[in-house]
């Protein structure tokens, strides 16, 4: 009854193209308050039309390389600046803006932030807002609390011994524009090598990026430069690829409007980037209250060390820490503890009250670290493969052998997202309702519903859930209905113990993966024969943004019988094609519990546990009615929202902690510990299921819904750099009202607590900070 | 030409007013320069305008009546929240937090920030009966009071994203704040349980587009490391007690709390600031006495846990102690 009134009203609001969305928005609100109890899906909003496009028209688009270059050695004489916005409420224009990312990092990097010269749009400023009487070029807080740490050590422009010399890349977030093909040349596999050939040589993925527009499906409107705002303002989604051992220069320029109406409803044109779980020092890791404004750039230094850097493998003669060069299967041995060596990562805006509009509206790249054991090289006999002799140090995950290192042939990101648009296809977010934003859509690397040819062999996927509210759980399913069996080897981005085989005795599909989750799977296509098409299914439902609902069988997704969640069914198809290589690429299989090992977790004795210092945060109401706001209660205190200004817990560095997170109030909450892993002891106190027995993670799922448990208990140790960090429910909009808190990680004896950053137009001061008496 | 600036530059409403406020040459300047720059048809892109809102007719604590988009919040930088008069639990709290905002934030209340209770019993909520409570809590001008139609408050609560409650439920009410700048489109929710400075830094700051000058003296990089007290009771104090109270300098809302660890026994202080309303409730006479000294207004429950009590209640006696008194 309710389905088929829904289904009118879809109906209908496919006509209203001519109405504005608020007042289609209106009328919805109106109209179906009983639908909007059942399925408030998108949340507020009427259903996004489709502009008569059908479901796996298009091939998906792979994610972009940013494209690391040699950071400079001496200062750019001759370099143009940022170049101005069209108008208040307007951004840069496009050739002008790649023109300026094409040239050399300039002004050079600095350990302080740089605020020797002004904020490049300060005389726009000036006009739009008010003049100012000071201003600065980097809206990184200034002076010693936010200098880079140990830059002296990870910023040389020249290889040392066991480090690389550092590297750049910039990037500037504005509005939705055509892809100019600044970064085609800077692709490694420069469109020369493996499926990323010309597609006349049969290569599959050979599409140069310029001319791509910020368009979901051919059949939809492209987007408003104030819908969407991305790295670049450009189209695919963006990657990262680092090396361990090679430190990580990013300029981040913020190129949006000066005014902040121009966001067609939602978004905030300040940013803080925040690389998720980088072992990352404090000023670098995005804290939310250290955001840049439009005009400005800030310096994120990411030192790509292992942890265990200052205490473990000091001389660098372990070989499995090392990071791959050139030559094939060539090496550097680098310091620190191999066993904390972490793969598929993705960085994010983290504003302060508008991390999720944020990273909605396009703030979000994914970022792969490759080291000697997970080097993007399955090498093209397999005799250098861990599998062929225990000794050797790769352990050839499936990508590709034409390059050294960092092979994409086969090693896929996947960023999922739900999303909703309106009646003229521009990208929709309803900012007043904060239990939790749904979208009707999910998007694949931003494409509708797409497809994607693959070759019959092993192929990695990166999985990762980029949405805001909404959790996953994925099928893997033949289109007749059979489920193909696949191996878990990564579990948030970190290479586990074992390899996992589903469907297994505890799950037939992959677990519930809660936002920011990201799942690594190795799939083998040649189990099925070439013209196969395999869908991704998304099995949870939603009823509303509070967390998931339920699993729905996949029965019932299948033969059609399930009508609700919109967001549940098939998202994209892969296509099986023929292969005629050799599949070098290990089988997980060899890596199941009771085989070879992937990577150890790191090593802790029963005494160490025994002295960990034990905290207790709880995740809820603190007055448990579902109309008070959310707090954190940090061992047992007052539960608190946010305040920038407030240090909940400081551990020392170094030291193990168990830290128990509680949810008090039954709904959903991932929450996300930043810079360390952990590694989950107990779910309610039962060992963890298996694909988390030997992983290490940064998401905590914690709640009353699928997936979750009541609380949690994980062990975690923070090492090498100090400062303001936090942690959070990662359902965006619960962080942002306001579930998230601070803490700080402190030197044995450190008594005085970081000021807290406070910035405007103007520049960035400092406020005291307070420690609370959990801070110790 | 003003007005017209004010709708197309989305965002500087109220910036132009301070600019024009704060040094004619200044704001002249600025004007010249605005008026060179580009059209801004991108402008105002914001969905959240008149055809979002509903324009419902409610009535402030004089009986005028107030369209709530036309009259309310076009145009404005606003703080709504939801409250009925006779609330005891968290009403009080909200509004003694609400009232130092406005007080931080002074006589720009009224002028580029405006404030506004909207009272979801509104059979019961006459004008009168707001202005009785606006008199309790000695509310500022530049702060308004409104009751209205049932059916249009709970409408007014549900696009604003707060769940309205039954009326036999009020106490379960939202309890957030909804703060936002009409013209921007720009809207947050926040809760009274937070420091009132940071809700006032949103309000007279942020939601500016940053463009008024940061009022409070900025501290110079040198000094900051120097942080006088930031013991935990004192951050308690400061962020849940000092919107009624002061340590020696009068009564505001509630009474002067020089002396007062010395004054009543220590088990009674802890339980008055642990639950106040059982006592209310028992009719403490201590309570009892006080609350008809100061408006009958209750003493509302903070949520503090324990460690919170002994964190405030150490901070009092060394407040006491510095000034010599309390021995």
């Amino acid at each position: 009854m309710m389905t088929i009134s829904l289904r009118g009203v879809v109906a209908v609001c496919g006509r209203l193209a001519m109405i504005s969305a608020a007042a289609a928005t209106a009328a919805m609100l109106s109209m179906q308050p009983a639908i909007a109890d059942v399925f408030d899906i998108p949340t507020g909003a009427p259903r996004s039309p489709l502009f008569q496009a059908r479901p796996f028209t298009q091939p998906i688009m792979l994610f972009e390389e940013f494209g690391n270059q040699p950071a400079p050695t001496s200062a750019c004489a001759n370099c143009a600046p940022l170049p101005p916005p069209s108008s208040c409420a307007g951004v840069p224009s496009g050739t002008a803006l790649d023109a300026f990312l094409r040239q050399t990092l300039s002004p050079l990097p600095t350990r302080e932030a740089n605020t020797s010269r002004p904020n490049y749009w300060a005389t726009a400023v000036g006009n739009c807002v008010r003049p100012l009487a000071t201003s600065a070029i980097e809206g990184r807080p200034s002076g010693e609390w936010f200098a880079h740490q140990r830059w002296g050590e990870f910023s040389g422009v020249a290889a040392s011994a066991n480090r690389l010399g550092m590297v750049y890349f910039q990037s500037a977030t504005s509005g939705a524009r055509v892809n100019g093909g600044l970064r085609d040349p800077w692709q490694r596999h420069g469109w020369t090598r493996g499926e990323f050939r010309p597609a006349s040589t049969g290569a599959l993925y050979g599409t140069r990026n310029a001319g791509r527009q910020v368009r979901f499906h051919p059949n939809f409107p492209a987007q408003q430069p104030n819908s969407v705002w991305t790295f670049d303002g450009t189209m695919p989604p963006k990657l990262l690829m680092a090396r361990y051992g090679e430190p990580i220069l990013f300029r981040h320029f913020n190129a949006l409007p000066i005014d902040p109406s121009a966001n067609n409803g939602f978004g905030a044109h300040t940013l803080s980037t925040h690389e998720h779980n980088g072992h990352n020092p404090a000023e670098s890791d995005g804290f939310t209250g250290a955001f840049f404004f439009p005009g400005q750039f800030y310096d994120y230094h990411w030192p790509m060390v292992l942890a265990g850097h200052d205490s473990i493998n000091a001389n660098a003669n372990d070989a499995h820490a090392a990071t791959p060069t050139t030559g094939v299967n060539a090496t550097m041995r680098i310091r620190g503890d191999w066993r904390e060596t972490m793969s598929t990562h993705w960085f994010h805006d983290h504003m302060l009250d508008f991390t999720a509009q944020n990273v909605y509206k396009g703030s979000a790249a994914m970022m792969n670290y490759y080291s000697a054991v997970d080097r993007g090289n399955e090498t093209s006999t397999g005799a250098q493969c861990n599998y062929s002799n225990p000794n050797n140090v790769n352990l050839c995950l499936p990508s590709g052998s034409a390059l050294p290192w960092g092979n994409r042939d086969y090693d896929v990101n996947l960023l999922l997202a739900d999303k909703a648009w309106d009646a003229n296809g521009q990208l929709f977010f309803n900012i007043f309702n904060v239990d939790g934003f749904l979208g009707d859509q999910v998007l694949v690397n931003w494409t509708w519903r797409p497809y994607m040819d693959v070759r019959a062999r092993r192929y990695r996927l990166r999985i990762l859930n980029g949405a805001v509210s909404r959790y996953f759980q994925l099928a893997l399913v033949t289109a007749s209905g059979v489920r193909v069996p696949f191996h878990m080897v990564g579990n948030d981005g970190n290479i586990m113990e074992h390899a996992v085989r589903f469907p297994n005795a505890e799950s037939q599909d992959l677990p519930v993966q809660a936002i920011a989750e990201r799942y690594d799977i190795v799939v083998d296509f040649s189990q099925v024969q070439v013209g196969t098409k395999i869908y991704l299914i998304n099995l949870l439902e939603h009823r509303d943004g509070r967390g998931p609902n339920e699993t729905i069988p996949l029965a019932s997704v299948l033969n059609g019988s399930y009508v609700g969640d919109p967001a549940v069914g098939r998202i994209m198809e892969f296509r099986v094609t023929s292969y005629s290589g050799v599949d070098r690429s290990m089988n997980p299989a060899f890596y199941e519990e009771g085989g070879r090992v992937m990577i150890p977790r790191p090593v802790v004795s029963d005494a160490e546990i025994a002295n960990a210092r034990h905290r207790t945060f709880e995740f809820g109401r603190s007055s448990g009615t579902d109309e008070s706001p959310w707090t954190i209660k940090t061992d047992g205190g007052q539960g608190l929202g946010m305040d920038p200004h407030r240090v909940s817990a400081a551990p020392t560095i170094g030291q193990w902690e168990i830290w128990h997170l509680e949810s008090g109030d039954g709904w959903s909450h991932p929450v996300h510990i930043h810079f360390e892993e952990g590694r989950i002891l107990t779910r309610d106190g039962a060992p963890p299921p298996a694909w988390e027995r030997g992983a290490r993670k940064d998401i905590y799922r914690i709640g009353g819904g699928p997936g979750d448990n009541l609380d949690v208990t994980l062990l975690i140790r923070f090492r090498e750099f100090l400062g303001t960090f936090m942690e959070h429910c990662h359902n965006t909009q619960h962080e942002d009202h306001s579930m998230l808190l601070r803490w700080d990680n402190r030197n044995p004896g450190q008594t005085v607590a970081i000021p807290t950053p406070i910035a405007d137009w103007e520049g960035v001061y400092y406020e005291p900070s307070l420690d609370l008496p959990t801070a110790d | 030409m003003k007005r017209e600036l004010n709708t197309v530059f989305a965002g500087l409403g109220g910036m132009l007013k301070w600019l024009t406020r704060n040094g004619a040459a200044l704001g002249a300047a600025a004007l010249v320069a605005l008026a060179s720059m580009a059209p801004l048809a991108l402008a105002q892109q914001t969905r959240w305008r008149a055809d979002y809102f509903p324009n419902v007719v409610l009535q402030d604590q004089d009986g005028r009546r107030l369209r709530f988009y036309d009259d309310i919040i076009r145009g404005k930088v606003v703080a709504i929240n939801f409250i009925y008069t006779t609330c005891t639990d968290i009403c009080p709290l909200d509004t003694a937090q609400l009232r130092r905002v406005q007080q931080i934030l002074g006589d720009r209340v009224g002028r580029d920030v405006f404030m506004y209770s909207i009272s979801i019993n509104p059979e019961s909520d006459t004008p009168a009966s707001l202005r009785r409570f606006m008199r309790t809590y000695d509310v500022g001008p530049g702060w308004t009071f409104l009751t209205g139609s049932r059916a249009d408050v709970d409408l007014l609560q549900s696009r604003l994203g707060i769940r309205p409650v039954e009326q036999n439920n009020l106490s379960q009410h939202g309890t957030s704040i909804i703060v936002g700048n009409e013209v921007t489109g720009q809207w947050i929710k926040r809760s009274s349980f937070e420091a009132p400075q940071l809700l006032a830094n949103l309000l007279g700051q942020s939601l500016h587009n940053y463009a008024p000058q940061a009022t409070a003296q900025r501290q110079s990089y040198a000094v900051v490391g120097e942080v006088t007290d930031t013991t935990p009771g004192a951050y308690i104090f400061r962020t849940r007690c000092r919107s009624c109270h002061t340590v020696g300098e009068g009564d505001r809302l509630g009474p002067d709390l020089r002396g007062v660890v010395g004054t009543r026994p220590r088990a009674w202080l802890e339980r008055w600031i642990r639950d106040p309303d059982d006592m209310i409730a028992e009719r403490d006479p201590t309570a009892i006495a006080m609350m008809a000294r100061y408006r009958n207004l209750p003493m509302p429950d903070l949520g503090l846990g324990e460690t919170d009590i002994q964190a405030v209640i150490t901070y009092l006696r060394t407040q006491d102690e510095a000034a010599g008194h309390g021995r």
